[in-house]
Parts: structure tokens; sequence; C-alpha cells
């Protein structure tokens, strides 16, 4: 019974002007929450899910709209800089969002898994950190011996016209790859891919000789970063100084720049993949994912298409993997991991592939439960294990407990959970993707009878 | 008793010994000629010039001497490939499906042998063992890790795999996926709950550790003892009566008459009376045990494991099903033997042809290498039949 | 100058000679049927002509040009068009998407002009979008395209795998058994439907039937196949009376003319 009462609940909710009370009351309670309270996991979820009921609740386009930037552009960089805290949780699930969505273009339209995903995510990460720091400088150095006062080989405004190199240069390495493998049958491409993932992994480990490109297992750091003029730091306080309560740093002020760049990678990909969804490269995508025979019978040029699927995924991961460098000024091969892959992948199976607002809801559920719940966890246990707590009935100490015990490095555990679990119980995800409905004059014709 | 001994396919035996030495012979003999041509040829470059000055030998002397020892490296770890190899080429051959948690059955079937034989050290029933007995309490180890792996293979497949059946096929794989993930963590958070460790070392016990000497050869100004291990030996003997066991029931059995009938048309086997689903079970169940004593061998072999022991081996010997062409079984032989020897080769080797710009380092990747050229110029491995999609 | 020519096209798997040496031409406008009984190879001699799988020998030609050694898509491009034995559908795609793919290879949008929506993309969408809703209203399938493909009834599937293979504008239809699992009042539209698509369109059609009514009803050539060989080819009242077609449907030693009416 109660399911059933909800769902009239909610549907008598989403008429007339309720789900605007309801979205701004939502949106002004996490701000307020936020605003006031300096580490709260529950003021960060009512805050994030008011970006889901503004979603899910039926109203004017242009509202939502409005109501989207505001809170993305206005509340999240105020409340993040005043806590950076929230700026960093938002920031990692900006990441993990467009990582997702670029996942997704090949998973979940053109149907093919791909288990080395970051790999294209490297490739653009190192890319920028071999030409934005000092690297060029070192490659005759084994790591650790280079001298401490080399030079910079480019400014760092170099940044932004590395965004579009990795890009190219993704693109190029999906393609270079999928040619030879995209023929193959979906289970061989996901092993493959997958080793591919692991070459890049140990090639970033081991380019350090005989010529330094990586720094192997230390990573390359530090890596430049765009400049930030003086003024529009200035300009950013004048304005919102006030509210904010202190003065924003220069590494504030970048922290809310990388998030809002996220912020514009993910824009974009949703504004490609939605047009390019609509469209015959779209309808070739579906048609190969949906039966492979009856595409290529119908003219679908099957390597051509899913090419393109690679190639466009991975070069969103070219993209982000030069903003990563660049925000985190630091890389090493440890951030491209298998794991890394089949976190990015888990995402996508939460939130239903194929299905924007479901992938980026999986993000923020899988970025939120990895980074929130599984710390905040293990937070709780060591509290517990200083404690004299005692399990009751089976009289256990908590100090005993053994400190292997760390919930925060559970995340194989949880990825997998979330895997199995929704492969048997909602193989289409949380929000499962809707095809786009057609205006037919012959509906109207049908309706008019 | 006679009657037994007359029911035996004696064929079905030696067969498999055939075609295992056959394999073994054959691809260390194509190596061993490579890696003497290359070094014939790099003998007069800047490579050969730097390793005489080094070692006082020259780079074709060093290459040959290595040679047996190199060679039976690879045959012990190839042979550990091809057992694990026979896991996923049975599932594969019946399901089509890759089931990629068979490396977690592998470290859990390697784990659950190891813990027991820390138990017995503990008792101090090791350090006492004769030798015989030592033998016993290995042989128990191995059992009890097959044991653990087959019940496990099979779970796994009721609870994770059985009701995705008829799904689209990448849906059990992703299935398959979680499951590794899972008892990735799984295992770590037993271990650390119950020892505290997940970094488990195989107790020193028996004479395992001890060498055979076949005698020395004098490389330049040093020598180089040439020997085997037991540890080595016992991998190889019980790998092969392994390999040997599975050929038979395979072949010469009822079941795995059945298990073949499923795996060509399994509406058709079902239409015939056989029992699909128990025959699925007894796949993974033979997978398992398999995968299991393959770890322990692994573990007995290279002492130190983890939770994540299983991934590299698993994704070598998946490899290794792909090369010998996946779905068979003879195959699965073959890659795992060719791929443990290709690797040991690139291994030793690699690191002396480029000055030590690229060694040992890259052999974990030179599986993968290998399985993307295959896949690209005979994507049905060597002895497969065409893996195309059907229409 | 025939619109489809085979020469001595073979089909093997492993020691299996699905087709052997088979032959045909087929004449522009016309409709023609291969029939056959069970596992003749039929269906895998129209893999082999739509390039699914490649022949093994022989030479297909088709429109003045050899299909040897193209993909399917490019023999799909060339102008053959077909359906399947099993339906197959994109069933998570609406109708009208089902269709839209269909008109795959005559879409001329570059990625350019679809990421900035430019005039010629929608100008191009919308006149897709108008064909593909004429198809489906000449297939009989008025006021559904909204619907997903896996939600209509089985007689609905089959029509809309024909408008799918129809949007591609083919010079030749192949049909892989269109009126299988059909009552006989479906049976007869889509019969009538062909007949239509070959007056109107002026669209060959080849299509492997089962039932004898449908083929008898409307081919007007017909070629019969039997263990991978093509063992007669004709007029229909030719076909009814051969004595070899006789024995492949009933087994050696049955009387000609005996059972004429089976067939029938």
């Amino acid at each position: 019974m109660a399911p059933l009462f909800f769902k009239a609940l909610l549907e008598k909710l989403n008429r007339g002007f309720w789900p605007y009370i309801i979205i701004l009351s939502h949106t002004i309670l996490g701000t307020s929450l936020v605003y006031s309270t300096p580490r709260s996991n529950v003021a960060f979820l009512v805050l994030i899910t008011s970006l889901f009921s503004l979603y899910y609740f039926k109203t004017d386009s242009r509202f939502k709209i409005i109501a989207g930037a505001i809170l993305a552009l206005v509340v999240i960089p105020i409340v993040g800089v005043r806590n950076i805290f929230y700026l960093e949780v938002i920031f990692q699930i900006s990441v993990f969002a467009a990582l997702a969505l670029g996942l997704n273009i090949v998973v979940g339209f053109a149907g093919l898994l791909d288990l080395g995903y970051v790999a294209f995510y490297a490739v653009g990460a190192y890319l920028w950190a071999f030409f934005g720091s000092q690297q060029y400088y070192v490659l005759s150095f084994a790591p650790g011996t280079q001298p401490s006062n080399l030079p910079f080989l480019l400014p760092g405004d170099a940044f932004y016209l590395f965004i579009f190199f990795a890009i190219i240069v993704a693109a190029l390495t999906g393609i270079l790859l999928g040619m030879p493998v995209l023929r193959l049958r979906g289970d061989y491409l996901a092993i493959v891919t997958l080793g591919f993932g692991e070459v890049i992994r140990v090639l970033a480990n081991n380019l350090d000789k005989p010529l330094n490109f990586t720094n192997g297992p230390q990573g390359i750091t530090p890596i430049q970063r765009p400049s930030m003029p003086q003024a529009v730091a200035d300009w950013f306080n004048d304005l919102f100084g006030g509210i904010i309560g202190h003065t924003a740093s220069i590494a504030d002020l970048y922290n809310v720049m990388f998030y809002l760049f996220a912020l514009l990678v993910i824009i974009v990909i949703i504004f490609v993949t939605r047009r390019l969804d609509d469209s015959k490269i779209g309808r070739a995508w579906t048609a190969v994912r949906e039966d492979e025979t009856a595409a290529i019978a119908m003219g679908v040029p099957l390597v051509k298409m899913k090419l393109a699927a690679f190639a466009v995924g991975a070069s969103f991961a070219g993209a982000m993997g030069v903003l990563l460098a660049a925000s985190r000024t630091f890389i090493s091969p440890e951030s491209f991991s298998f794991m890394q892959s089949i976190g990015v992948l888990s995402m996508v199976i939460l939130g239903g592939s194929g299905s924007i607002p479901g992938v980026i809801l999986g993000a923020a559920t899988v970025t939120i439960l990895n980074l929130q719940i599984l710390q905040g966890f293990s937070l709780y246990l060591s509290e517990l294990r200083q404690s004299d707590a005692i399990i009751p009935i089976i009289n256990f100490a908590w100090r005993d407990l053994s400190t292997q015990l760390d919930p925060a490095k559970y995340q194989r555990l949880l990825f997998g959970l979330i895997l199995i679990l929704m492969m048997i119980f909602r193989p289409a995800g949380l929000i499962p993707a809707k095809r786009r409905k057609r205006k037919l004059a012959s509906d109207t014709a049908t309706a008019e009878k | 008793m006679n009657r037994f001994f007359l029911s035996i396919n004696v064929r079905e035996l030696v067969r498999p010994l055939g075609q295992l030495t056959l394999f073994s012979l054959g691809s260390a003999a194509a190596l061993s000629i490579i890696v003497l041509i290359m070094a014939l040829v790099l003998d007069q470059t800047i490579i050969g010039e730097t390793l005489t000055e080094k070692l006082n030998v020259s780079l074709y002397t060093y290459t040959l001497i290595n040679l047996p020892q190199v060679v039976l490296d690879g045959l012990t770890i190839g042979f550990v490939y091809a057992a694990i190899a026979l896991g996923y080429t049975m599932v594969y051959g019946v399901l089509e499906f890759i089931n990629f948690a068979h490396s977690e059955i592998f470290a859990v079937g390697a784990f659950v042998g190891v813990e027991i034989l820390i138990a017995l050290d503990q008792t101090g029933m090791l350090r006492n063992a004769s030798l015989g007995m030592a033998y016993v309490f290995l042989i128990f180890a191995i059992l009890a890790g097959m044991a653990a792996a087959g019940a496990l293979a099979v779970t796994v497949e009721r609870v994770a795999y059985r009701p995705l059946r008829g799904a689209p096929r990448l849906v059990p794989l992703i299935s398959a996926i979680g499951v590794s993930f899972l008892l990735q963590d799984v295992i770590r958070l037993v271990e650390g709950l119950t020892t505290g460790d997940f970094n488990r070392i195989f107790p020193t016990f028996g004479n395992f550790d001890q060498r055979i000497i076949f005698g020395k050869l004098a490389l330049g100004s040093t020598n180089l003892t040439l020997g085997v291990s037991i540890k080595s030996l016992i991998v190889i003997i019980s790998a092969v009566l392994m390999l040997v066991g599975l050929n038979y029931l395979v072949n010469a059995t009822r079941i795995g008459k059945a298990i073949r009938a499923v795996a060509q048309d399994r509406p058709t086997a079902s239409l015939m009376g056989i029992n699909v689903n128990r025959i699925i079970s007894i796949t993974f169940l033979v997978g398992g045990l398999l995968g299991g004593a393959a770890g322990v061998l692994y573990a007995l072999k290279f002492t130190r494991i983890d939770p994540f022991v299983g991934f590299f081996p698993g994704l070598k010997a998946f490899a290794a099903a792909v090369l010998g062409g996946i779905g068979n079984l003879t195959g699965a032989l073959l890659g795992g033997i060719v791929l443990g020897m290709l690797e040991t080769f690139a291994g030793s080797y690699m690191g002396v042809f480029t000055m030590g710009a690229a060694g040992s380092e890259y052999k974990d990747i030179f599986a993968f290498s290998i399985l993307i050229f295959v896949l690209i110029f005979r994507p049905q491995g060597l002895m497969g039949e065409n893996v195309g999609q059907k229409a | 100058m025939a619109l489809l020519e085979t020469i001595d096209v073979v089909k093997t798997f492993g020691g299996l000679t699905a087709v052997n040496k088979v032959n045909i031409k087929l004449e522009q406008g016309r409709i023609i049927s291969i029939i056959g009984p069970n596992g003749a190879g039929k269906t895998t001699f129209f893999n082999t002509l739509t390039g699914i799988y490649s022949p093994d020998g022989g030479e297909v030609n088709f429109n003045g040009r050899s299909l040897l050694k193209l993909r399917p898509d490019q023999i799909a491009a060339r102008g053959l068009s077909r359906t399947f034995q099993n339906i197959r559908l994109f069933g998570d795609m609406s109708v009208i998407e089902n269709i839209l793919v269909g008109m795959h290879v005559h879409l001329k949008q570059s990625p350019i002009s679809t990421l900035l929506r430019l005039k010629s993309f929608k100008q191009e969408e919308r006149s897709a979008e108008k064909k593909a809703e004429e198809l489906m209203n000449y297939v009989g399938l008025k006021g559904v395209g909204n619907e997903m493909a896996k939600n209509l009834p089985y007689g609905a599937q089959r029509r809309l795998e024909i408008a799918r293979a129809l949007a591609a504008d083919p010079l030749l239809l192949l049909l892989d058994e269109p009126a299988a699992g059909m009552n006989p009042q479906e049976t007869e539209d889509v019969t009538r439907l062909f007949r239509s698509i070959r007056d109107d369109k002026g669209i060959t059609i080849l299509l492997i039937e089962h039932d004898m009514r449908v083929v008898m009803n409307i081919s007007e050539y017909i070629f019969v196949m039997d263990y991978g060989e093509k063992i007669a080819e004709g007029v229909p009242a030719e076909i009814r009376s051969n004595s070899r077609v006789i024995e492949a449907y009933l087994g050696r030693g049955a009387v000609a003319g005996q059972h004429e009416e089976k067939l029938q």
C-alpha cells in the first residue's frame, strides 16, 4: 500500500505550482544547511539532491535552466569557497560525472563494454603532465636525481591548447586501439580494452627509462595551471566576499575554476550526446547495440560507427585528463588503475546506461558513497577503536578490531555489489534511458478521429 | 577389479600426455631458436659488446647457457596457466561466457590452502613432519583449496550467473566483473578480520625449496648452476595429472559426453534428457577445482599471496585460452604452455637484449600484447574454430 | 540484363556444403520465390547474397557489379535490402526510428551539421521523418510511430521489418519467410502488400517461403533448393508438376500428381 500512496502523492505534487514550491524550498533548505554547517554529509546530501528534484518535478523549462544555473554557478561556488570541503566533493562528482558520461557514449549508446576507459584519461593527463611541467628537461635524469632549478617547458596558459590536443590525441588512441579489435565480439573487446588499460598503466610506471617520460611510480609534479588574473580574484571577492565570510585565496579560486571547467565539459558532453543521439549517428549506435547483424544489413557500417563511438568517448576522457593533471598539479600511475575504470563503469550501470540523468545520478551516488559514506564509516570505526566501547552480546571490544578493516578501502566491494545487484535486479539502471517521442502527423490524425 | 581396468580408455590417458610433451618441446624449441638467432645478430652490436665487457661472455653463449633454466621456469608457469585456462575454456565452451571471476576462484583456492598450512604450521606439526607427512599435508592443502574453490564456483554460478541466462551477452559479463571485485574485497575482509594481515606466506616445510642440481655451467667469469626446485617439479607433475584427469573426464566418461552435448547445442541436449543446469554446475565445479588446485600450486611456487593474486594469472590464463582457441581444451593446454614460455623468455632475455631499457617489468603486459595480436590475426586462436558471431 | 545473377555460388561450413553451386538469375521487376524443405540452404543462400557470409566460391553480380568482397553494409547501400526469418528489429527503438535506421545509407548529414543543427540537417531529418511515416502508413502501421518495436504484436513486427527494408529504397527486396507464423487473414494482407510493393515502387522481390498458398499465388518464377543445390526452376505451374520437387518434399517414391493438391 505504502508505495502506491507515495506514487499518488508524488503525482499530486507534480502539478500546478507545487513543483516550484518544492524545488525552491528544497534548494534553499540545502543551501542554508550547507552554508551554516562546515562538514555535514546530511546537509550536503540535501543540497545535492535538490538537483534531482529540479530534474524530477515538472516545471517550465526556462525555470529549470535558470534555477540550475544559479545553483551550479552561484550557490555552489559560494558555499564551496566558504567551505572548501564541499567544493572538493562536488569537484570529484563533476569529474566522475564527466568521465561516466563519456563512457556512457561507448557503453550506453553503442553497447561496447570498455573496461580500460581510464587509459584515455591517463593519455590526456600524461600529455599535459609532460608538456606542462619540467619533465621535458628531466628526460635524461633518473627519477629523483634531477636538479631543482629546471625551467618549465611551456607557460601554464598552454593548458587551454592542450585540452584540444588531448581531445585529438585521445581520439586517435581510441581509433588506433579500436581499429583492430572493434570487429571482435563484445566480450573479447571488453578483455582487450582491459588489457590496454593495464598496458597504459604499466607504461606509465616504467617509462622512466631509458628516457624519463613519466617519472615512474612517483609521478609527475608540479604541473602548471592556467594563470589566474588578480582582477578575477578581486572581482570574485568584491562580489561574494561578504556572503562567504572570508577573502577567497587564489587556491580557493583555482578550485572554483576547475569545478567550472569540469561543469563546462559536462555540458559539452551532454550537448554532443543529445544532438548525436537524435541523428543518423546516434540511431546507428543504438541499432548496433540492439542487433549488429540487422544493423549491418540495413547499411550501417559497423566498424566505422563503433570507432566513432570509441573516439568520441575517448576524446572526452582525454580532455578530463588534462583537467585533472592541472587541477591536482600532480599525477601518478595509481590514479589510472583498472579499479578506476570499473568505478566509472559502475556509475554508468547504476544510473542507467544510455541515460544522461541516470549516469549523472550514478556518478554522484557512487562518488558520495565512496568519498563520504565509506570514509565516514572509516572515521567512525577508528573513533570506536579508540574508545572503550564493547559490542554487546558477543562482548567484543572495538579496540581489538583489526586496523585492516578500513571501509574507505573497500571500494571494490562497493563496485562489485553495485554491478551484480544492478545486473540481476535492474539492468536498465535507476533512471532507465528513454527514447525521444516524436511529433508525428499520423499520431495527431489518429487522435483526431 | 579386472573389469575396472578394462573400462579405462587408455587412449584418452596417453593422448594428452603426448600433446603436453609435444607442446612443451615444440614451444621450447621454437623459442630457443628465435632467441639464439637474435643473440647471434645482436652479438655484433653494442649490446653484445657491453655484455662481453661486463660478464666476459658473448651474448650467444649467455643466451645458450641460460636456456635450460628458462625453459624449465617457463614450463612451470605455463602449466599453472594451462590449469587456470582450462577453467575459462570449459565455461566458455559450454556457456559462451567469460567467467571473469575465475581469477578470484583461483585466489580463494590459494588462500584456503595456505591458511590450512599456516594453521598446521602454528601447531608445530609441519616443522616436525617427516618427508612423507609433508607431502600428505601438501596434498591435503591442495585438496582443501580445490574443494573450497569448486564450491565457490558453483555458488557464484547459481547466484550471479544463472538468473542472467538468456540476457544480452554483456549482462552476465558485467555481473562476473562485479563478482570478481566483490570476492577480492571479501578475501581481504575475511583475512583482515581473522588474521589482521592479507599478505600471506606459504609456510616453509618439507623439501619443496630444495633444488635438484643437474650440474654447473661456466658462464664467463661466473658459474651458473642448472637445476630445478622440487616445488617446480611438484607443480609440473600435479598440473599434468590434473590435465590428464580432465581430458579423461571430458572425453571418456558419460558426464563428459553430456558436457560436450550441452556445449554443442543446449536446447537439443535438454531434449535428449540431459539436465542442463546440472551439467553447467558440474562445468563450473570442474573449472573451480582446477582453479583452486592451481591456486595452491601457485602459492607453493611463488610463496607470497595477497587478495589480488588472481588478477594477473587470471588474465594471462584467459589470454592463454584465447591464444589456444577458447572453448578448446587442447588449445588451453597449448596456449598456457606457449604463453608461460613466451613470458619467461621475454622476462629473461628482454632486459639483456635491450640493455636494460625494457626488462621483466614489461612481462605482465606481454600477455596482453599477445592477446591483441592473436585477436587481430587469428581470432579463433591456434586450435579453435571460427568464433565469429552467428548470423 | 538480369538484376541479380549468381554463378556457381558455394558456401561450406566445415565439412557441410550448405550451398552447392547455385545459379539463379532474377529479372528486374518480378516477384520470385525460393522454396525447399527445411535445411535446404535457402537462408544460408540469402546470407551469402547479403554478405553476412562470404561465399567460398562462385560469383554474385548485382545490377551489373560484383558483390563479392563487399561488406554487408556496402551491399545494402547498393540497393539490396532484406528481412530476417526470425524478426530482427531494434527492440528498444521506436517504430519510426527503426525505419529511420533503414534510411541510413541515404542520409547525408555530417557530424558538424548534426552538432550545430544546421538547416540542411533539420530539413533532411524532417523529410526523412515524413518519408518514414509514409512507409509506416504504407505497410499498415498507422499511428504507432512512437511505440517501442518490441511492444508491437507479431504481425506488426513483420510489417515493420518490411517497412525498414523499404526505407533503404532497395532495387531488390529479400524476404525470408515473411508470412511465417501469420494467420490466413494476415497472410493474405501481406501477400497483397508484396504485390503492391512491386507494382507501386517497381521493386524486385525475392522471397523464401514455406506457405505454398503465398508462393503459388504471387510468384512469377520459382527456384527450388534441396540439400544446398538448386533442383528446379520455372513458373509455378511447372514447379507444381516437377517430379524432383515433389520427391524433395515428400520423399522418394511419392507419385507425382497424387499429392499435387498438397503442394497447392
